[in-house]
């Protein structure tokens, strides 16, 4: 605490070199954690919204491809399946072609036993199952369109020939995804003209461990059909479109490390000029019987100081940044990305070490330097 | 070695090495200071001057030969403890002032004190007191490039002194001042002697210093040449005319 006030004063010893390193070190720490974020968001949406005993069977050669309706019959006989949801994907929008958002179709006798993490609250599921135009409608969606309880809202269907009609009677919270739209397949069914396909089935088992035997059980039971099906776990299944993004994920990653690796370069030539310059000094508060290592500390600490304030300043824009792209894109790509703490906390350290890193050797070269040379920089 | 003498080197021998010479800066060098005296130490460029009173500072080792400084043999200290002996026992005064910049006059002369356990309140009034000795009490809150030469070497001599130290090494403190200044400071000197019985060395070219110390040492390629008393109390006019 004594030496605050020496350390703060040498911080705005050169005001412009400061406040330079310290933007060079928050914009790079912005942009590291900024892309950290990303790929840290995307799993934990995974590790969240993923059960242990949820399972999602689709045909084996791809997702674009259907399922008859048929299999779920097949599916309940299975030993350990509890419960069996068909779901089909509808893609429609709102008003304009911008106006996407995830909204799909399920049998809805058993929405509340495959989803209990999802919050529909009683009443709510009750109408879902009474009313054959029904829908939920995820709290983020309600909120961009400014829709209510009790409204009329129109689907203009993009890959079905037609709109669908419904009648918002409740809202998905919890696990769900904010943005979804469920409605009841019934309903598109018949306006489909009964084709008597879904692009996927749902499938709870009692237990996690019994997973991998229904998921066994459920393909080698339809292998030779005219649609194979391939079964996952919910976790592998959502990982999957994940997947894709793996490269980029781990580009991010990569990315931001070389960004601080970068300005961690930068802000060591800086450290090495800013106690180069002090050399002298450095040389007179030793011979007034300053220890080198006091003076060691003294050095590190108004570095440190410099890359927690550019790791905070980063760290603050970049919440804000991720923030605002959140709010802005209810239902785009940006729509779950925020900063986790964790990262927060990542950055600071990583912050805080290109501080003490960046200034490590010079400020240890200048603590030991012999006294007598360095007097003779000054003389 | 005898404790009545301040300083006491015996056979003192300091080289240097620049890359493949060696440099025998001090040879063989025995000199005996008692305390309470203000000696100057003269001589030409080069003839190890600042080399003797870096020894006595304990800022440099010598290569062979004894040190002793108050009693205590400094040539056998690790790093460290000369580091604590030096800001316990010595004041250093030097040519350039070498404050720093960025404090002000009060925060420069309080630096040596942090290094003791004293508190805020304590500090404050040991540094006072410092800044007051040397006729800077209203200077308190100046920056250094808000004083004058003389103003900046007076917090110099008060960030030396503020640790009521037993010795004060002084090298070329008016090389770098005008000639008002340069007698003021050695009148300041003169007093910190008198007043408070401080033993004083102080490195100079200046041969108007040798009407305000006790002793002169001369120094000549590393070799002491002469121990001659100085002329303290002898008037410039008569100095001259001697």
């Amino acid at each position: 605490m004594k030496y605050t006030a020496l350390v703060l004063k040498n911080l705005v010893r050169s005001k412009r070199r400061t406040i330079l390193t310290v933007l060079s070190i928050a914009v790079s720490l912005f942009i590291f954690s900024a892309l950290v974020s990303v790929p840290t968001v995307a799993n934990q949406i995974l590790g969240n919204t993923a059960s242990g005993t949820r399972i999602a069977t689709h045909n084996k050669a791809g997702l674009a491809y259907s399922i008859p309706i048929a299999y779920k019959q097949r599916i309940v006989t299975i030993p350990h399946v509890e419960v069996v949801v068909p779901e089909s994907w509808f893609g429609g929008v709102y008003h304009e072609v911008s106006d996407q958002f995830p909204n799909l179709a399920v049998d809805p006798e058993q929405v509340d036993l495959m989803w209990p993490d999802w919050g529909i609250s009683r009443e709510q599921f009750a109408q879902f199952k009474k009313i054959r135009t029904a829908c939920l409608v995820g709290g983020e969606t309600m909120k961009r369109f400014h829709l209510h309880l009790g409204q009329q809202i129109q689907l203009r269907g993009t890959l079905y020939p037609f709109n669908v009609t419904l009648n918002i009677v409740g809202m998905v919270g919890g696990k769900a995804p904010p943005n979804f739209l469920i409605f009841r397949r019934d309903y598109l069914e018949e306006a489909a003209g009964r084709p008597g396909m879904v692009d996927l089935i749902w499938v709870k088992v009692d237990k996690p461990e019994n997973v991998p035997q229904v998921i066994a059980a459920i393909d080698e039971g339809f292998a030779n059909s005219s649609a194979e099906t391939s079964s996952e776990s919910e976790a592998v299944f959502i990982g999957s479109f994940m997947d894709q993004y793996r490269t980029f994920f781990t580009m991010a990653e990569l990315l931001g490390l070389i960004v601080v690796l970068m300005i961690a370069t930068v802000a060591a030539n800086t450290a090495a000029m800013s106690i180069r310059e002090r050399r002298g000094e450095i040389a007179v508060m030793r011979s007034i019987g300053f220890p080198a290592r006091t003076i060691l500390s003294i050095l590190l600490a108004e570095s440190l100081l410099i890359g927690l304030a550019g790791g905070i300043l980063g760290c603050v824009s970049a919440y804000i940044v991720l923030k605002g792209l959140s709010l802005g894109n209810v239902a785009g790509p940006f729509s779950t990305i925020r900063m986790p703490p964790a990262i927060l906390a990542e950055t600071l350290v990583v912050a805080a070490l290109i501080g003490l890193i960046s200034a490590i050797v010079p400020a240890r070269s200048a603590a030991r330097r012999n006294i007598v040379d360095a007097l003779r920089t000054v003389a | 070695m005898d404790q009545k003498y301040a300083i006491d080197l015996e056979h003192v021998t300091r080289i240097y090495k620049r890359d493949e010479f060696e440099v025998r800066a001090l040879d063989d060098v025995t000199v005996q200071i008692p305390a309470g005296r203000f000696v100057a130490i003269m001589g030409p460029s080069g003839s190890g001057k600042t080399t003797m009173l870096n020894l006595i500072a304990g800022i440099d080792h010598a290569t062979s030969g004894r040190v002793a400084v108050g009693g205590e043999q400094i040539g056998g200290m690790k790093e460290r403890e000369l580091a604590g002996w030096r800001a316990r026992h010595i004041g250093l005064v030097f040519q350039f002032y070498n404050l720093i910049p960025v404090l002000t006059a009060f925060e420069n002369v309080e630096l040596p004190l942090l290094l003791t356990s004293l508190g805020k309140a304590e500090r404050r009034e040991h540094v006072e007191t410092a800044l007051r000795i040397v006729g800077l009490a209203d200077r308190i809150d100046h920056y250094p490039r808000q004083l004058s030469g003389g103003q900046e070497q007076r917090v110099a001599i008060a960030r030396a002194i503020v640790t009521d130290p037993t010795l004060i090494v002084a090298d070329e403190p008016t090389g770098d001042l005008d000639a008002k200044s340069a007698e003021e400071i050695l009148g300041l000197l003169v007093d910190l002697n008198r007043q408070f019985q401080k033993t004083i060395v102080m490195v100079t070219h200046d041969p108007r210093a040798e009407r305000y110390v006790d002793t002169v040492y001369r120094l000549d390629k590393g070799v002491l040449a002469g121990v001659e008393p100085g002329k303290r109390g002898v008037t410039a006019e008569a100095a001259a005319n001697a």
